[in-house]
């Protein structure tokens, strides 16, 4: 029973192809598996596919006219390939958007509210907003006021806490750092770590800030040009001297030295 | 001046203001779900006043329930234009779906006349024609209940908007993706709000159906309707009041002062010139929400 659960990851992504407009082949096989419980990065640079690989997770392709033309999504076991985005979250799968799409126009509080699952109790919604309140402090000053005019920092914790109201077995994040101070970096991982570890919940965490995301993260994938090019621990990736050079650059992230060596690589891996 | 006959204008002005209200708190209601302007939402308030002539002369049902029941096949009808037509939509640009109600107002047009003929027809709701006279003002009894309806409807839209079903379509206006992510069923969300719109439409069909009559030119209110709606800001309901309010009053003060001296036929130019100036002045009307700047 206890080795079925861990040899069953609670996400599997086989050989999935995506397009886009039925002619814009956006990845080209990639294969994710997520252990339960376990938290997971999905590196690479601008235009590699990470992004598409969470919509295909979260269903959200759809809203962009692209489609999965190949391979499959297995959830819990179960194959939610052709699922609805809104089933896909009444299962456990919820996908923090990149670029911090609050409801600009609703207060953090109604934020949270239009999240709520149909069906859930009112005493239910309250509890779990105000456990994520005490996870986000900052939001319980201003859920209130209106969150297109919270700060970035603040607009990242509520499109989190958005996320978590739906009860997510599996909490995908794009991008969560883009555009923050480290400092907030640092706030935001600690606190998805520390769900990870108190709830069990298993994360997949896209990251072009490859140094923070391997800090928190059990394993690590790398993707370029749609596919997967890489895979291995967190330490086994941080210790890759290819992803030294190119990803985690001395520590300060992309400087237009590595820029340059990275376009050399881009040629010889596609 | 004479304070009396000015006031008298005043509040019939208003009162025929929170009509055109009751009218645009329909395209209100779509626009806050989804944000598309609704230009069909005159063919539904036609053919929601067609359905109760239909289902109280023509069928013999007494108007307490021939309304109910016209309400309620208007509300399916609303959820059915999402599923049959605004579903294939989604993700397409804005001005898509503009044209596509455009169309819808069109087809309903056409179908009313196929179905119903040319000539006007009368509600007959049994409101008196006498006036009511407010001191030495009279006020016409139709207008006064087309103005409570109007005000019971803002009230309950008002408590909707902030129920959890409420916050949600409002979620849905401000971010389809968004909405998505979080499981909301956004295309569940816009056929609710076209279904509630219809629903208003029957309403406020009722009431123009009596002052006027019902024929094909009850579409024709939309005019007025998106005049008071932009106004007031598109999104607001609180707006869609003030502005009907508003509105009533300077066309029936002012056609009184503008009239003599063209010769008549100013009430138009008034709506006219409030939308224009709306739109260049104050594009976001008097409540509506600003777009907040992404820094
Ligand atoms: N809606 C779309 N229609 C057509 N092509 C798309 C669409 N979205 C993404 N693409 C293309 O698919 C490829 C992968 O894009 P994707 O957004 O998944 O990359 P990413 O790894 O998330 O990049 P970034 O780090 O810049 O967010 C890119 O070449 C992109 O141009
Ligand atoms: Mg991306």
């Amino acid at each position: 029973m206890q080795d079925k659960a861990e040899a069953q990851p609670i996400l599997s992504m086989n050989s999935v192809e995506v397009l886009y407009d039925n002619v814009m082949l956006a990845i080209k096989g990639v294969s994710v598996q997520v252990p339960k419980g376990e938290m997971i990065a999905l590196l690479g640079s601008n235009g590699a596919g990470k992004s598409t690989t969470l919509k295909a997770i979260s269903g959200l392709l759809k809203a962009e006219r692209g489609r999965i033309s190949r391979g499959e999504i297995k959830f819990e076991g179960e194959d939610i390939t052709d699922a609805l985005a809104q089933n896909r979250v009444q299962k456990g799968i919820c996908h923090v958007i990149e670029g911090r799409r609050v409801f600009e126009h609703l207060s953090p509080d109604e934020n949270l509210t239009a999240a709520a699952p149909t069906g859930m109790s009112r005493s239910t919604l309250n509890a779990e907003k105000e456990k994520i309140y005490a996870y986000f402090p900052r939001l319980a000053e201003r859920r209130n006021s209106q969150a297109g005019y919270l700060s970035g920092g603040e607009q990242q914790m509520l499109a989190i806490g958005r996320a978590l109201v739906t009860q997510p077995k599996l909490l995908m994040l794009d991008e969560p750092s883009l555009g923050l101070a480290p400092f907030l970096v640092a706030e935001i991982f600690g606190i998805l770590q520390k769900i990870n570890k108190e709830e069990g919940m298993s994360v997949l965490l896209v990251e072009q800030n490859a140094l923070a995301a391997l800090e928190i993260v059990s394993e690590g994938y790398l993707i370029e040009n749609g596919r997967v090019v890489m895979n291995g621990t967190a330490e086994a990736l941080k210790s890759n001297s290819d992803i030294q050079e190119f990803y985690l650059g001395g520590g300060e992230g992309t400087d237009f030295h590595n820029v340059k060596h990275y376009s050399r690589r881009k040629r010889w891996l596609s | 001046m004479d304070w009396i006959f000015l006031s008298e204008l005043a509040i019939n002005g208003a009162l025929t203001g929170l009509l055109y209200s009751l009218f645009a708190i329909g395209l209100v209601l779509i626009y806050k779900a989804s944000s598309v302007p609704n230009l069909a939402q005159g063919g539904l308030t036609m053919l929601g006043a067609y359905v109760v002539v239909a289902l109280s002369h023509d069928a013999g049902l007494p108007l307490w329930l021939a309304i109910p029941l016209a309400a309620l096949f208007m509300f399916a009808l609303g959820f059915g234009i999402e599923r049959v037509a605004l579903r294939r939509l989604a993700g397409r640009p804005v001005v898509m779906i503009l044209m596509l109600t455009l169309g819808l107002d069109i087809f309903l047009r056409g179908t009313t006349l196929a179905i119903w003929g040319g000539t006007s027809r009368s509600m007959e709701l049994g409101v008196s024609y006498d006036p009511l006279f407010l001191g030495d003002i009279f006020i016409s009894r139709i207008h006064l209940v087309g103005a409570a309806v109007a005000i019971g409807l803002f009230v309950a839209f008002m408590l909707f908007f902030r129920s959890r079903t409420g916050i949600k379509l409002r979620a849905i206006a401000d971010d389809y993706t968004a909405s998505w992510s979080v499981g909301i069923s956004v295309e569940r969300g816009v056929g609710l709000s076209w279904a509630l719109a219809s629903v208003v439409a029957v309403a406020a069909g009722v009431i123009w159906g009596e002052v006027q009559g019902v024929d094909q030119s009850l579409s024709l209110l939309l005019l007025k309707g998106l005049t008071v709606a932009v106004l007031g800001g598109l999104d607001s309901i609180l707006g869609a009041v003030i502005a009907g309010i508003i509105l009533g009053i300077i066309e029936n003060v002012g056609a009184d002062f503008i009239d003599p001296l063209v010769g008549g036929g100013s009430r138009e130019l008034i709506v006219a010139a409030v939308l224009i100036l709306t739109v260049m002045i104050r594009p976001h009307g008097l409540f509506g929400r600003h777009d907040i700047e992404r820094v």
